[in-house]
């Protein structure tokens, strides 16, 4: 099922160079079709590294839909595992379904990971005459009466909006099987349900619900993160404020085929390393509702292998 | 005329009996589909299983009563459908290989050739015609068309 | 509500830079539909960071993109009736009675009706949506997981005009669809069913491979035993224009096929394809007295073309209502709003005005250019029948693995394509019809992923299939459809004795 998140997906921009070997020819694959979250990733980061003059030619995107990115890291680490011009999209969600066995034969050690360009987080919301108004609130009434509470997410049972309310009913002692969970089609489809009263709880992301809480059409229970967000959301407390440590960031990246070379790895880096701070870099980014992540290299694959064993054990814990 | 029914009912019997196995064929892989847990009653088994049930009786229903609009090709349709979709795939499989210029134009070629040109305007046209449909999918439309061993 | 913001609009749209903008973003749509390799979303894709680059202010933008939307629902009809390939989702059902029609000989026929019908159906659909958009879009939102399971059982049942002389194979046609559905990761419970361990075949079969497959491979091979048989001639016309009394025809047949394509576009959960499948399937029921239907009836041909056009349109009251995507296509646009700092939401409409209303006047001056821009030119695509078989088959080849390959760059997705072309030609050779079989796919996931969440919902209660109004009303919707012509038909055959 394709999830347009159409937010959130406008990912983000990109890099800028150094003296090292810069790839004659860039390309950027997208694991999805063109519009979705990956498209926007590797679209920006193109625009803003040619924008930069910090790569001579435009970076082509080049579209391999299927399994929700897991045909495009087949195709990187089977077919074009040396090739130091070619970046493909990644998000939270790839290591998620690595996590659970299901982006094909390879695991999270198949490729080497560049870094994070930015994210969005995890928040919950319920209708906006709910008679409920915070975490604590609906902890309590959820697990009183889990099947009173329809949950809307936009994804399958294991998917990252169902593992945000697993998380929660966790904390309420209600099994997660039991919740009444509807897998419906993006974002949009589930603040549509929750304004329909179809649901009467919604699982998203930050950027995609922002707005209707704006306008009063839902309310925003809690930011999934662990400092409070700025902006729009200065006004909307975390989950680690209200006393549960949950978090649940959206992260969107890149990563390289396995043998790239440690010269071209770095240069990739290194360039993303220099564009993170420009401000015109910081203005896109957050013209996408997206929030500074900034970990590069190492500390990116060391997050991503760590989220890996964090996805494991929670799919293991909620009986997947 | 009677010889033409009779032949027309086998058609139709054969195929009525392809369904069948087909159905019980999707109905026990449907049957069997992996999963942790559903948060519907129904799963992603009883979709699968219901349609199978389905089609099974459709077969039944189609061996009972053969239709009447069946056809099938002679020796010569055999042999060219056959010839077309072999050189279609073959190519196909090895365009990653060859590069979709050569591909496409022996593809394209053979096709031609196959509808009635001559050898010659069959691969100019071949030629003409993969080169036109990888300029404006490739370079103009910004599109990545396997390189190949031209590397273009 | 005032309708200044219309007045406002047209002011906008009426600029000579955005005047000029619609009519290169028609043109664009227009060839961009016609290939099947690339569809609206991919056009826009393309051209919003070109667009956004160049300086372009946020209206002149959406103007931009909205034209080439458009002009992609006018172009995906010409390869679909010209070649049986088509050109996007929306244009499947055109090619069921336009291509007989372009091998009857009258392509400039088939052309220019389904440009008239799409004019028709876009004019009704905007003028709806100028008045409607707020009320209609509390449609949208009323609209839970079991109202859309019941608007496929509604759905399913005008499919009862389907059935024709070989009912069996009808059926097993529509549940082959069905099945096909199935393959991919299932979207509630994220089980792999039929994927056999092929990343390609997660996401389950893509409507374009299976379309493509199903009509223009099969459609190359029953040629190729023509040719073998020298039965395959060329053709020698493509007819004329349409009369007056023609385009009188078709007048309620688009009409009716605009109301139900607009209403099924404005929700969100559904598509140019449902709309036209749904809209054919109910006017096939309505007027196909003489079964005409599929083999080159102009009326089968403008349903299905006003309602794609009219469901474009209402997939941008969701949009612009409330602030959600009603496609794939307006959540890009949704996407290119964001890149100028407006956020999408339910107030785009009062804080928004003046894009919000050039968009819409630009609707209204995008279709007109679009009719003006296509009569002349129909007689020149229609032209290109008229070349020999062995330049144009070769040609109808190249587009289908063109249009699966740029889609997913991978070489099995076409041998996937061919794979379906073979059976579709076996299938065809046994007297099925491709139509059931595209209907039961259209419908199927829907159908099925609804269902299944109303009854997560509802914790295992199917009485939540019939707890609101509007699901009920669908429910008798449903069955009228399928007593009405049976009763109907009971009545006019009671009385033997009186003439007819």
């Amino acid at each position: 099922m394709r999830t347009i998140h159409y937010i959130a997906a406008l990912a983000f921009a990109g890099f800028a160079s150094s003296a090292m070997a810069q790839p004659a020819k860039t390309e950027c694959i997208a694991g999805a079709k063109p519009g979705g979250g990956f498209d926007l990733t590797c679209r920006l980061a193109g625009n803003a590294l040619h924008a930069a003059k910090l790569i001579k030619d435009p970076m082509s995107v080049t579209y391999m839909e299927g399994g929700v990115g897991a045909i495009a890291y087949n195709h990187i680490v089977g077919t074009r595992p040396g090739d130091a011009g070619v970046v493909v999209a990644a998000s939270s969600g790839s290591a998620l379904l690595i996590a659970q066995g299901k982006f094909g034969k390879h695991d999270e050690n198949a490729v080497r990971w560049l870094g994070a360009l930015g994210t969005d987080y995890g928040v919950l919301a319920v209708a906006a005459d709910s008679p409920i108004k915070d975490l604590k609130d609906l902890i309590a009434a959820f697990g009183k009466d889990p099947g009173a509470f329809p949950v809307g997410g936009g994804g399958a049972v294991g998917s990252q909006d169902w593992m945000k309310m697993a998380m929660i009913a966790k904390e309420a002692k209600v099994d997660p099987k039991k919740m009444r969970y509807a897998a419906l089609e993006g974002g949009g489809a589930v603040t549509n349900a929750l304004q329909g009263g179809h649901v009467k709880i919604a699982s998203g992301d930050a950027s995609e619900m922002i707005a209707l809480h704006q306008d009063k059409k839902l309310r925003i229970l809690a930011v999934m993160s662990e400092k409070r967000l700025p902006g729009r959301f200065q006004d909307i407390p975390t989950t680690f404020e209200q006393g549960y440590s949950i978090d649940w960031p959206i992260w969107r990246g890149l990563y390289v085929g396995p043998k790239v070379s440690d010269a071209d790895y770095n240069w990739w880096v290194d360039t993303l390393r220099k564009l993170s701070k420009t401000p015109e870099f910081q203005k896109e980014r957050e013209a996408r509702g997206l929030f500074a992540f900034d970990l590069l290299g190492s500390d990116y694959d060391k997050r991503v292998k760590a989220d890996v064993v964090r996805f494991k054990a929670l799919a293991k814990e909620a009986g997947l | 005329m009677p010889e033409l029914a009779k032949g027309q009912r086998r058609i139709s019997r054969l195929a009525a009996f392809f369904l069948m196995i087909f159905a019980i064929l999707y109905g026990y892989l449907g049957g069997t589909v992996e999963y942790s847990f559903s948060s519907d009653p129904i799963g992603p088994r009883g979709f699968p299983v219901a349609l199978a049930i389905v089609l099974f009786g459709l077969s039944v229903w189609y061996f009972a009563q053969p239709g009447q609009s069946e056809s099938w090709p002679d020796r010569d349709g055999q042999i060219a459908a056959i010839t077309l979709l072999a050189l279609c795939s073959a190519c196909i499989l090895g365009m990653n290989f060859l590069g979709f210029l050569p591909a496409m134009t022996i593809i394209l070629g053979g096709i031609a050739r196959l509808f009635g040109a001559s050898w010659p305007m069959a691969a100019l046209s071949g030629l003409a015609q993969a080169a036109i449909w990888w300029a404006l999918f490739g370079p103009l439309l910004g599109g990545h068309l396997p390189k190949g061993l031209l590397g273009i | 509500m005032s309708f200044d913001f219309l007045w406002q609009g047209f002011g906008v749209a009426l600029m000579p830079q955005n005047l000029l903008i619609a009519l290169i973003g028609c043109f664009l749509g227009t060839v961009i539909g016609c290939l099947p390799a690339i569809g609206p979303i991919n056009g826009i894709a393309l051209l919003l960071p070109i667009a956004y680059t160049a300086g372009l202010p946020p209206e002149s933008t959406l103007i931009l993109l909205a034209s080439i939307y458009y002009g992609a629902e006018y172009g995906g009809r010409i390869s679909s009736i010209l070649l049986n390939v088509p050109g996007d989702a929306g244009a499947v059902m055109t090619a069921i009675d336009g291509y007989p029609m372009a091998r009857n000989g009258e392509a400039v026929k088939a052309l220019a009706i389904s440009g008239i019908s799409s004019f028709y159906g876009g004019m009704i659909a905007v003028v709806a949506m100028t008045f409607l958009a707020v009320p209609l879009s509390l449609l949208a939102i009323k609209f839970g997981p079991a109202e859309y399971f019941v608007l496929m059982v509604f759905a399913f049942a005008t499919l009862g005009s389907m059935v024709g002389a070989e009912p069996v194979k009808t059926l097993i046609g529509c549940v082959l669809g069905l099945m096909l559905t199935t393959i991919g990761i299932d979207a509630t419970s994220g089980a792999y069913r039929f994927t056999f361990d092929q990343p390609e075949l997660h996401d389950g079969i893509e409507f374009i491979i299976l379309v493509i497959g199903l009509f223009s491979i099969s459609e190359v091979l029953l040629m190729l035993e023509h040719k073998m048989k020298g039965t395959l001639k060329p053709l020698a016309v493509t007819g004329s224009y349409p009369s007056w009394s023609e385009i009188r025809y078709i007048w309620w047949p688009s009409f009716r096929a605009t109301v139900i394509g607009f209403i099924i576009g404005v929700l969100p959960g559904t598509g140019a394809s449902v709309a036209s499948a749904v809209s054919y399937t109910t006017e096939k029921r309505i007027s196909d007295r003489e079964s005409t239907f599929g083999k080159g009836d102009i009326r089968g041909l403008a349903a299905p073309e006003a309602a794609n056009n009219a469901a474009a349109t209402g997939a941008f009251v969701p949009m612009l209502a409330l602030g959600v995507p009603g496609s794939g296509t307006t959540a890009v646009m949704l996407g290119a709003l964001m890149l100028y700092n407006i956020q999408p939401g339910p107030q785009l409409f009062v804080e928004q005005s003046k894009l919000v209303g050039g968009l819409i006047a630009s609707m209204y001056v995008g279709n007109i250019i679009l009719l003006v821009m296509n009569l002349p030119l129909v007689q020149l695509f229609a032209r290109m029948l008229l070349m020999p078989n062995w330049i144009l088959i070769p040609a109808i080849t190249a587009l289908s693995i063109l249009g699966v390959y740029t889609a997913y760059s991978s070489v099995m997705s076409v041998m996937i394509m061919f794979g379906i072309g073979i059976v579709g030609y076996i299938l065809r050779k046994l007297g099925f019809d491709m139509a059931p079989i595209i209907l039961g796919f259209v419908l199927g996931k829907v159908m099925e992923v609804n269902l299944r969440n109303a009854l997560a919902i509802s914790g295992g209660e199917y009485s939540i299939l019939f707890a609101s109004p509007l699901s009920i009303t669908l429910w008798v919707m449903a069955a009228m459809v399928v007593i009405l012509p049976w009763w109907r038909r009971r009545k006019r055959a009671a009385p033997p004795g009186l003439p007819g």
